[in-house]
């Protein structure tokens, strides 16, 4: 892009760009040139400016999935320079300033790769199969109005820690991203140590682990290599232990259970 | 096809019936749900109920009908129901258990909302609301909800948003998150079961109104831009508040008012929609690049002390300023409440200060929020405990270090009290259309209280519509429906113009740059501090702003493709008749109160000074220029839903 | 039930279970092995090598033995090799760039590598001392004369080296694989694992270099072009090095 349209201060950048128009195109990687990016930008807001200067040209934006901008909703993501939400620790793409990069530093910018995870367009991924895996097991069954009152039940403390350490998961998918065998391991085991570690989750508890573990299998992800990869770009840090739950529970439920 | 109307259309009527029950309001629910017909257990799977977003009400909705037999289609402009907005409410959910014993009661939740709400909102509904709000608790208990929890086991609380009751459960900085998980996996579990069909990356584009009720929705699926119509036996809209009008809000981005705003199109009238509340405790706007605020829990005034320099313009960095010199404000006006007081008092405090010239940072444009006091006297590591998440979250964005210098926070526009108008059953002036959660105006009144937005949408998902839907679906003869009702045609055929017109204006602006034009007019006019002629100067701009975008748009791309440009222009499309109403609606509301603070109505203090005499009632606005579709000139007609005190009596907020 | 727990051993998370388990077993034998093996320390003419040897060789029940530990060897090498290829499926398009921040080790990211190193070691091996006919002379003799020979000790360096590679992550992983991990002995287990690899690979490396050091003469005659000094040093500096992660990028 030509420079006339921005102020010649700020960070000048060079972008590698996954293109895909749909589906079915095999994709390229283009490249675009772009300055005035102040340092306090965050990494979507350069790429909303990219944007904008595409539109002006009468070429098309960059299509890139997010929506909260503040860590929690996990819809964006993006693989930048090879890291899955780009270089910073505990960060999700939304959560990454452009104070993190160096002026004329050249960018590689890649959707999340994984079978399971098919690209729609550009950067946008189709991660239903995440909500698959929920709707096979990731729930209790507690119809609404039945429940028993809520001090009923105490849980010690340390293990509602725990269960939270595992719930804060957003769904992103970066486990899978940073997996060299893109494997959901992390985000299974999330959900098998939030509901596992709590009293409520215990009558399901079998059922739940078999049967996300196999819809986990059915949507093409890999086996667990134990890289821990995931965790190391996990932007809630969720412990590979829950991993090693996951698998504990798995094997216990297969060899115990009745049914 | 029977042309016969089977409901009368309230929009024909000048009156709008609240369907509140009589009598003790104790009472008044139970009463309620023994009157509402049943629907016949063998019947339910016949019914079919459209769900519209994914939020806690419209997902607690789903999952909830669905178990209860009903056949369930959700609709979600996300990849995927759990990315919903509800999932960034930080705080917590507030619920009259009093499990601390400390004097909390449904009464008194239900009284301090009306307080709070500034006596804008229904007794009956607000009493309901409060009286629910312990079944959430238990009911989000149950679907593993990690709530904190104290040492013993049971449930901790805490005191939240000024309430001087501990009645706020939470889940770290992150309840609406685990509370939307619940929902969410409540509504997979369904969706596992094929209870539920789900739709996601749909955008509801239209209502189908046919025969004079809500028959079904128009679509658009975001991922090959095809339009959908699904036809139904009722139309629940949960899609969420109307922030984002103001382009920078601590809204999402997808978060948008575009299937509100074609309901109110097809006749749902819209209600308060000068409402909108600005949360005191956002991270400053950094630059015109800026495309979303950042909110950080009020959490953070229970410790932090609320100051700015008592010179005007004084630079010296906050370390150099000694305590003699600094306007500690909240504590000075207001030393029973102090850094406590509620929202929207605090945040015009902050903008008074800003615009006296005492603001700081390098835009004058924050206040600082100092955690140096409750350091020095609980030590980093409690405050860490506390706030760790927060502090971290606020080096990341500024690159500031909270810990050794004050915060600067600068208000934002964070929740809309005003939605489409709803009656006891939730149900619009639209039959059979249902609006939940932030969508609708009804709980809030003009003020809504910190950690009540989860309990409403959960309460309105969980345990109101499911009670409330009988009188509409068992009650109403519901002639079979499909989508080849000419209803349907007309609606998508609508939809399918619209879209072109957008697409083929060939303009110079894209639609980003209009929204945040419209935002700025709207934030400078009708934001924390509105007066009759920036009103009037407002709606001129905004007329104007429309009047360009629907010749100088430009989108590329085309509509059969995933085209994000697209969506935008829609939306933005209606912000701009929506950023109208909402002028007009705080220019003909003559008093302050709550988040609508005119400047020419407040006490000798500054405070709001309502006028109950004139104003104690629910502005709704019916849409009265249906065919201005396309960048016309809209107009309203009001209607007034009369606000009776039964219960609370009415007196001016003092927080002195 | 028959087929639940064909199912739980064809699941992804089953497989690794058979893998750490059938892993778990092989390190077992390694540790018998090994304790063969330094026999061969004990006296000077390998007596007690060869009694050890010729004790094992006439357990009737020796033919049973083998046939597990090959089924042991086997269905850890086909599980590997399966696990392997699905991981591969699972991401058909690549990366143009990708960068590691997990803990992974060299010896991580090479497992299959070093399996395949370690097979075809043991394919040599087997050949060399298994399937070879008997020295009159007897076990002892036949390692001795293998271990002279420069190529013979550099075929057994590598192959004990990249056991002691695969063996550094297989320990620890075993145990996470089989789900048994918890913060207070995880790093225990990871320390006692990676000891476990060190331990293994200079025991087995002790073989060659201990028959270097016991008759260097011998040693320095068959390779006259060498001198005696770096006969013997040469040993001594790749069998700890084959163990250490320091120096393990030589199996990439």
């Amino acid at each position: 892009m030509s420079a006339d349209h921005a102020p010649s201060s700020g960070m000048r950048l060079t972008l590698n760009i996954w293109r895909q128009s749909g589906p079915a195109d095999a994709g390229r990687m283009e490249t675009y040139h772009l300055d005035g990016i102040s340092p306090d930008m965050s990494f979507l807001e350069m790429l909303d400016v990219l944007n904008v200067r595409l539109e002006r040209e009468g070429r098309e934006p960059v299509a890139f999935d997010h929506d909260c901008r503040e860590g929690i909703c996990g819809s964006c993501g993006v693989m930048i320079d090879g890291n899955a939400h780009g270089p910073e620790a505990e960060t999700a793409t939304c959560q990454l300033h452009m104070r993190s990069f160096a002026d004329g530093a050249a960018l590689t910018i890649e959707p999340f790769r994984a079978k399971g995870f098919p690209v729609l367009k550009d950067l946008v991924l189709d991660r239903s199969a995440f909500d698959r895996i929920i709707a096979a097991g990731g729930f209790i069954s507690a119809n609404t109005g039945c429940a028993v009152d809520a001090n009923s039940t105490p849980v010690a403390k340390s293990d509602a820690e725990l269960s939270m350490d595992a719930a804060q998961c957003i769904g992103c998918g970066a486990c899978v991203a940073a997996c060299p065998n893109a494997a959901a391991m992390l985000f299974v085991g999330a959900k098998i140590a939030h509901l596992g570690l709590l009293p409520q989750g215990q009558p399901e508890r079998s059922k739940r682990v078999l049967a996300m573990a196999r819809q986990m299998e059915a949507e093409g992800f890999g086996s667990c290599s134990n890289y821990y990869e995931c965790e190391a770009a996990c932007p809630k840090a969720i412990s590979v232990e829950n991993i090693a739950r996951l698998n504990r529970d798995y094997l216990r439920a297969g060899l115990t259970t009745r049914d | 096809m029977s042309s016969q109307s089977t409901a009368p259309t309230a929009a024909q009527n000048a009156t709008l019936d609240s369907k509140c029950p009589q009598g003790p309001i104790q009472d008044r629910w139970d009463r309620h749900r023994f009157q509402t017909k049943l629907v016949n257990p063998a019947n339910k799977r016949r019914f079919h109920v459209l769900v519209v977003g994914t939020g806690l009400a419209g997902a607690s909705a789903a999952a909830t009908l669905a178990e209860l037999g009903y056949r369930v289609s959700v609709f979600c402009i996300h990849e995927s129901p759990r990315r919903a907005h509800s999932i960034a409410a930080q705080g917590g959910i507030n619920a009259a258990k009093n499990y601390p014993n400390d004097g909390d009661s449904i009464w008194r939740l239900f009284y301090d909302t009306i307080k709070g709400g500034d006596y804008r909102a229904r007794e009956s509904n607000v009493y309901r609301l409060a009286q629910i709000s312990n079944h959430i608790i238990d009911q989000c208990v149950a679907q593993g909800v990690p709530f904190a929890r104290e040492y013993g086991g049971l449930l901790s609380n805490r005191s939240f948003g000024g309430a001087q009751v501990s009645r706020t459960f939470y889940a770290r900085g992150q309840t609406g998150q685990q509370l939307l998980l619940g929902a969410y996996q409540a509504l997979m579990r369904q969706v596992g079961e094929k209870k539920i069909q789900l739709y996601s990356r749909r955008e509801m584009l239209d209502v189908v109104v046919a025969d004079g009720v809500a028959r079904g929705i128009v679509c658009r699926e975001l991922g090959s831009g095809k339009i959908e119509s699904f036809a139904g036996d009722a139309v629940l809209l949960a899609t969420g508040g109307y922030g984002n009008v103001f382009y920078l809000s601590t809204n999402a981005k997808l978060s948008n008012a575009t299937a509100a705003w074609r309901a109110h199109r097809r006749g749902a009238f819209f209600a308060n929609p000068c409402f909108t509340q600005i949360h005191p405790t956002c991270i400053p706007v950094s630059g015109s690049h800026q495309s979303k605020l950042t909110l950080m829990s009020e959490s953070l005034r229970n410790d932090g002390r609320v100051w700015v320099p008592q010179k005007r313009d004084d630079d010296r960095p906050p370390a150099a300023i000694p305590a003699a010199e600094r306007d500690y404000f909240l504590e000075r006006k207001y030393p029973s409440f102090g850094n406590l007081v509620p929202r929207d008092v605090a945040s015009r405090n902050a903008k008074q200060v800003c615009d006296e010239g005492r603001g700081v940072g390098s835009s004058k444009m924050s206040v600082y929020l100092d955690f140096g006091d409750a350091i020095a006297r609980d030590g980093a590591p409690k405050i860490a405990e506390k706030y760790g998440n927060l502090f971290q979250m606020y080096q990341r964005i500024t690159a500031e270090d909270p810990y050794h210098s004050p915060m600067r926070i600068y208000p934002a526009v964070h929740y809309t009290m005003g939605g489409l108008w709803v009656d006891y059953n939730l149900e619009s002036t639209i039959p059979g259309l249902f609006v939940l959660g932030e969508a609708n105006f009804s709980d809030h009144g003009a003020n809504r209280l910190g950690a009540s937005a989860l309990m409403q949408g959960l309460a309105d998902g969980y345990f109101v519509i499911p009670a409330t839907l009988g009188s509409h679906l068992a009650g109403r003869k519901l002639p079979p429906v499909s989508t080849a009702h000419p209803a349907f045609a007309a609606a998508e055929q609508d939809v399918q113009q619209r879209v072109e017109r957008l697409l083929s204006i060939n303009g110079k602006r894209g639609a980003d740059d209009f929204h945040r034009e419209l935002g700025l007019i709207v934030w400078n006019y009708c934001g924390m501090a509105r007066n009759a002629k920036g009103l009037d100067l407002a709606l001129g701009k905004v007329g104007a702003l429309r009047e360009e975008f629907w010749h100088n748009l430009r989108v590329l791309g085309s509509a059969q493709e995933l085209n994000q440009s697209l969506e935008r222009a829609g939306r933005v499309a209606d912000f701009l008749e929506l950023a109208e109403l909402m002028i007009v609606d705080a220019r003909h509301r003559e008093e302050s109160c709550g988040g609508h603070f005119r400047e020419e109505y407040q006490t000798e203090d500054g405070e709001a000074r309502r006028n109950d005499a004139q104003f104690a009632y629910a502005a709704a606005w019916q849409h009265t220029a249906p065919g201005a579709d396309k960048g016309g000139q809209p107009s309203w007609s009001l209607h007034k839903e009369p606000l009776n005190f039964e219960f609370v009596s009415l007196s001016q907020r003092s927080y002195q | 039930m028959n087929n639940r727990l064909f199912a739980l051993a064809t699941s992804s998370i089953g497989r690794k279970a058979l893998m750490a388990l059938t892993g778990l077993g092989l390190i077992g034998f390694l540790v018998v092995h090994l304790a063969g093996n330094l026999t061969l320390l004990a006296g000077s003419d390998g007596a007690a090598f060869n009694s050890y040897a010729r004790t094992i060789e006439s357990n009737p029940l020796l033919p049973l033995a083998e046939v597990g530990l090959a089924a042991l060897f086997l269905a850890h090498i086909v599980l590997g090799i399966r696990q392997a290829a699905g991981n591969r499926e699972a991401r058909p398009v690549g990366y143009r760039q990708f960068q590691s921040h997990g803990n992974r080790k060299v010896s991580t990211s090479s497992m299959l590598v070093t399996g395949l190193i370690v097979l075809v070691f043991l394919v040599v091996h087997i050949s060399d001392f298994r399937l070879a006919a008997r020295h009159p002379q007897g076990l002892a003799y036949m390692v001795h004369e293998r271990m002279r020979q420069p190529l013979g000790a550099a075929v057994y360096l590598l192959g004990v080296g990249a056991l002691g590679v695969h063996l550094w992550h297989a320990f620890q992983s075993l145990f996470q694989s089989l789900g048994l991990r918890h913060p207070r002995y995880s790093p225990l287990i990871d320390k006692a694992g990676r000891g476990l690899a060190v331990l293994l690979a200079l025991g087995f490396a002790v073989l060659p270099v201990y028959t270097w050091v016991a008759s260097p003469a011998k040693a320095a005659a068959k390779a006259p072009a060498e001198s005696t000094s770096s006969a013997v040093s040469g040993p001594h500096d790749s069998s700890p090095a084959a163990a250490t992660p320091s120096v393990t990028k030589e199996p990439r």
